[in-house]
């Protein structure tokens, strides 16, 4: 089969995809007890009118199958709709929360994953050794601490001690300079990253260093060794090489997922990214930032995955497209 | 090592910057947890933006404001006279401008009010049109309101929490909900810039203020979305308020600082056990009767519940309005005493007889097992709702405490599902009890789905007429007695047992800042913001640039560097080491074992 075709035929089932995720997300929402404007209504003093106003005005009173085609037609005009909360369009406020998550989580993704393979690239070397089990250990022990836990610590730490702005992303007033505005967003964003990045190391150093360890065990290992190949050949070219095979799986799910925000890390450093956008707006019950949010999150992981699946014939030509 | 050093020239380089800390202009910095900080817009509010509220409330005025002890104090209205019971003249002040320089006339209070009366979509400040009918502008600084029957809260209820929006620029905005343009209006602080939803917003102060400048010149809002987060700021110096309210366990190391000053006042809200007394619900049919809920009431202990849910930091209450109001409350009712005894022979009289497993039943077959419900926005509350299932069991009744998801509970209380809860209410802005008194009303209680505020079912005409009264009685003295009358009446009859009026724990940094109003409001709340900005002011000798750590270099006069050198070359030392030692490893030629 051509690459055209095998091309077009995974389009098309992303798209299908994102469709029934859609409509899922759509019907799940509906089906929840409770209505967002009841809540506003019962916690304080908005009249049964103002309530019933709300309603029209959102197109809630409409039977379900009809809010479902208008969301479909909107949607598909990149129209998302507008929060409840807020009252501002849904599309400016994903995407201002978007590009903030963007910020933190590609910035923690590559440390991760650079600092995860040289680790289990060298934890996997060593085996055995005091540096491997010393690692291995203290990756364990990182990865499975609560995150909320570790963002205090260090926030506690960089705070008192080395005088980190305690939250937000940016600072209030100061220069407008381009230079000195970047070497404040990296000044607001060391102690979330860093709290992401201990978390985060841990599977891609675990990941790496079984696969590799894996690796170790083939034949060809054994034959290149004999040819008198280096050792530092030996480990990147050939055996790092067939490794990465499932730590791509693993970036490429983890990139996708990364785009819903760090929920945790966020609350803690007040970042506005994702995670908080999406918890203020369940609690708010405001569906259409949710629905705004969660499209965003599907495409991210739809998208991500297919990348992975066109990288893979690329780094193993065994894997061909059919 | 090379990196090292070049990372080093752009860090000495370049000055970090931190939440403001100007050497000229005093900042007041303000944080802010809880509710977030979603818009600058007034007629995009929703019920859900608390701290957005209280910033516009000092970008804009509204006729007249309330003060930090609920009083109503005259603000863009200098004084207003009634021509009769429906007709209010109110005489505004000749000097305000707004703060892009236009004069402000009667024309912009027309206007606003008018923009409420027809666009039913500004929905949260359309709650308080109340009972006007008409405004006009009688001359450039003269406005008359009438309203369509007598309203006692149309000052301080309804005018207070207006904002007045200017007519030259809201006349071309096409879209009221959604515009996101410069907010301008005529208060004591100007906005300057808004970070977007959930972060902060910088003010300037208004020199032009007719009631005069503040005492700071900058004030900073700042979200954030974790307490422990914005207690550390506080502790740091990198704000200088906080609020609404600290956690109690955050309140210990807090106040063990000697330059942290607690401000305790407090909330116009208060909490209460709901009794589903509604003859058409679904409750248990024993709560229907007034000896039961009496017995019952016999049977919480307000003064344990607020120790042990709040460490003392609540108020127990005796009648049905919060102990922040003031004089509107009643000081002659007394809570029921605890009295388990009390309680168990009134259950007795009533009929309810101890059954073999323990549980009263009554003559009817009724059981006496009840669900306590707890929203799960106040799922401290939990804990009172533990503690009277403890007491209630010991009196025969088998109570099966509960947190319920807020938005289902919602539900539940719409379609009178439930038997007991625990839940809130407040208002806006402290001073006018009718809120609180209005849920009581028959009028409120209607079959499943009920479109009204009442969860109690109380129905009793002697209380509805004096509502009405009450309502229309714009003599305050005659009216609080009146409203002393009808809690009089609910204690009789008991729909609700009124749990306490927790204290909002404020902190501000006293080593920078003094000048914290004394009240009965917390300083930092929609109607007693800007008693606390007209007051406040920095600590004299203290400049705010010497809380800071000094600069390496001479970049510039505006900002201080807030991160230490030291601090940076620290984390930049210890990452070019952690490089460099990976890279070695890996590099390195040894003929070791190959991990088979």
């Amino acid at each position: 089969m051509s690459s055209f075709a095998y091309f077009a035929r995974k389009i098309i089932g992303l798209l299908i995809t994102v469709f029934l995720v859609l409509s899922f997300n759509f019907y799940l929402f509906r089906i929840l007890p409770g209505n967002p404007f009841t809540l506003l209504f019962r916690g304080s003093g908005l009249s049964a009118e103002a309530m019933h106003n709300l309603n029209v005005q959102f197109g809630l009173d409409k039977p379900i199958w009809y809010q479902y085609i208008v969301y479909l037609k909107n949607t598909a005009a990149g129209n998302l709709g507008i929060s409840y909360q807020t009252r501002a369009p849904v599309a400016d406020l994903v995407s201002f929360a978007l590009v903030n998550t963007l910020i933190l989580l590609s910035a923690a993704s590559v440390v991760s994953i650079v600092a995860g393979i040289l680790i289990g690239v060298v934890a996997a070397w060593k085996r055995g050794s005091k540096l491997d089990v010393s690692a291995s250990a203290l990756m364990l022990v990182l990865y499975s601490m609560p995150t909320f836990w570790l963002g205090l610590i260090l926030l506690f730490a960089g705070v008192i001690y080395l005088h980190l702005p305690v939250s937000g992303m940016t600072s209030i007033t100061g220069d407008t300079g381009a230079f000195s505005q970047l070497i404040d967003l990296l000044g607001h964003m060391i102690l979330p990253l860093t709290t992401l990045v201990l978390g985060l190391t841990g599977q891609y150093v675990l990941v790496m260093k079984s696969a590799l360890l894996d690796v170790f065990t083939e034949d060809y290992m054994v034959t290149a060794r004999a040819k008198g190949i280096s050792n530092k050949r030996l480990l990147w070219k050939h055996g790092f090489r067939n490794a990465v095979l499932p730590m791509m799986t693993l970036v490429s799910l983890n990139l996708g997922l990364s785009i819903g925000g760090a929920i945790q890390t966020e609350t803690i450093f007040s970042w506005p990214g994702m995670g908080l956008l999406i918890y203020h707006a369940i609690l708010a019950r405001d569906y259409p930032v949710l629905q705004g949010a969660f499209l965003v999150v599907t495409i991210a992981v739809i998208f991500a995955n297919f990348m992975a699946d066109l990288l893979f014939p690329l780094l193993d030509p065994r894997v061909t497209s059919r | 090592m090379s990196v090292t050093i070049v990372l080093l020239c752009l860090i000495a380089g370049s000055p970090f910057v931190s939440p403001v800390r100007a050497q000229g202009p005093v900042t007041f910095t303000v944080g802010w947890t809880g509710s977030t900080l979603d818009t600058v817009n007034p007629a995009a509010f929703t019920d859900s933006d608390g701290a957005s509220k209280i910033i516009v409330n000092v970008i804009y005025d509204p006729l007249v404001r309330v003060n930090i002890n609920g009083t109503t104090t005259p603000d863009l209205a200098a004084t207003w006279t009634y021509k009769n019971s429906t007709i209010v003249d109110f005489n505004l002040v000749h000097n305000a401008t707004w703060h892009d320089g236009q004069p402000f006339t009667a024309n912009d209070v027309v206007f606003t009010i008018h923009l409420l009366l027809t666009h039913p979509e500004i929905s949260y400040l359309d709650e308080f049109v109340g009972t006007i009918q008409s405004v006009n502008a009688l001359d450039n600084y003269t406005v008359e309101i009438q309203t369509s029957k007598p309203d006692a809260s149309l000052l301080t209820y309804d005018l207070v929490n207006i904002p007045i929006l200017p007519e030259h620029i809201w006349v071309n905005v096409a879209n009221y909900t959604s515009y996101t343009g410069a907010p301008v209006g005529t208060g004591p602080f100007k906005f300057v810039k808004f970070g977007g939803p959930g972060t902060y917003v910088v003010l300037t102060a208004n020199d032009n203020y007719f009631y005069g400048r503040p005492h700071i010149d900058q004030l900073v809002f700042q979200y954030f979305s974790s307490s422990n987060a914005m207690a550390l700021a506080l502790q740091s110096g990198q704000i200088d308020y906080a609020g609404p309210t600290f956690p109690n366990a955050i309140l210990s190391t807090l106040s063990s600082q000697g330059n942290i000053q607690l401000i305790s006042r407090l909330g116009p809200e208060y909490y209460y056990f709901c009794f589903n007394g509604y003859a058409q619900g679904y409750g248990n049919p024993a709560l229907r009767n007034k000896n039961v809920r009496i017995a019952l009431s016999h049977a919480i202990d307000s003064n344990e519940l607020a120790q042990v849910v709040w460490g003392g930091f609540a108020k127990p209450q005796n009648t049905d309005i919060p102990l922040a109001l003031g004089n509107w409350v009643n000081p002659n009712v007394q809570q029921y005493d605890f009295n388990l005894t009390t309680a168990a022979n009134m259950l007795d009289a009533a009929g309810y007889k101890v059954g073999s497993d323990g549980v009263r039943v009554g003559p009817d077959g009724t059981r006496l097992a009840l669900k306590i419900e707890v929203p799960s926005d106040y799922s401290e509350e939990y804990r009172a709702a533990q503690e009277i299932a403890g007491w209630w069991k010991q009196i025969g009744v088998a109570a099966t405490p509960q947190i319920t998801d807020t938005d289902t509970m919602a539900g539940e209380s719409v379609n009178w599902k439930f038997d007991t809860y625990i839940w809130v209410w407040s208002t806006p802005a402290g001073g006018d009890p009718n809120l609180f008194i209005s849920v009581f009303q028959s009028s409120q209680a209607a079959p499943a789905p009920n479109p009204g505020f009442s969860d109690s079912g109380y129905q009793n005409p002697v209380y509805d007429q004096l509502y009405n009264q009450q309502h229309q009685e714009t003599n305050v003295t005659k009216r609080q007695a009146i409203v002393w009358q009808m809690q009089q009446i609910l204690h009789d009859d008991e729909p609700y047992y009124p749990v306490y009026d927790p204290y909002l724990v404020q902190a501000i940094r006293s080593d920078m800042f003094t000048g914290v109003p004394a009240g009965l409001l917390p300083p930092v709340f929609i109607g007693s913001f800007y008693t606390l900005l007209e007051g406040v002011r920095p600590v004299s000798g203290v400049t705010q640039s010497s809380q800071t750590t000094p600069q390496t270099t001479s970049q510039t006069t505006e900002a201080a560097a807030a991160i230490s050198t030291e601090g940076l070359l620290a984390i930049v030392v210890v990452i070019v080491a952690a490089v460099v030692v990976i890279a070695v490893l890996v590099t390195r030629r040894r003929p070791s074992k190959k991990g088979q």
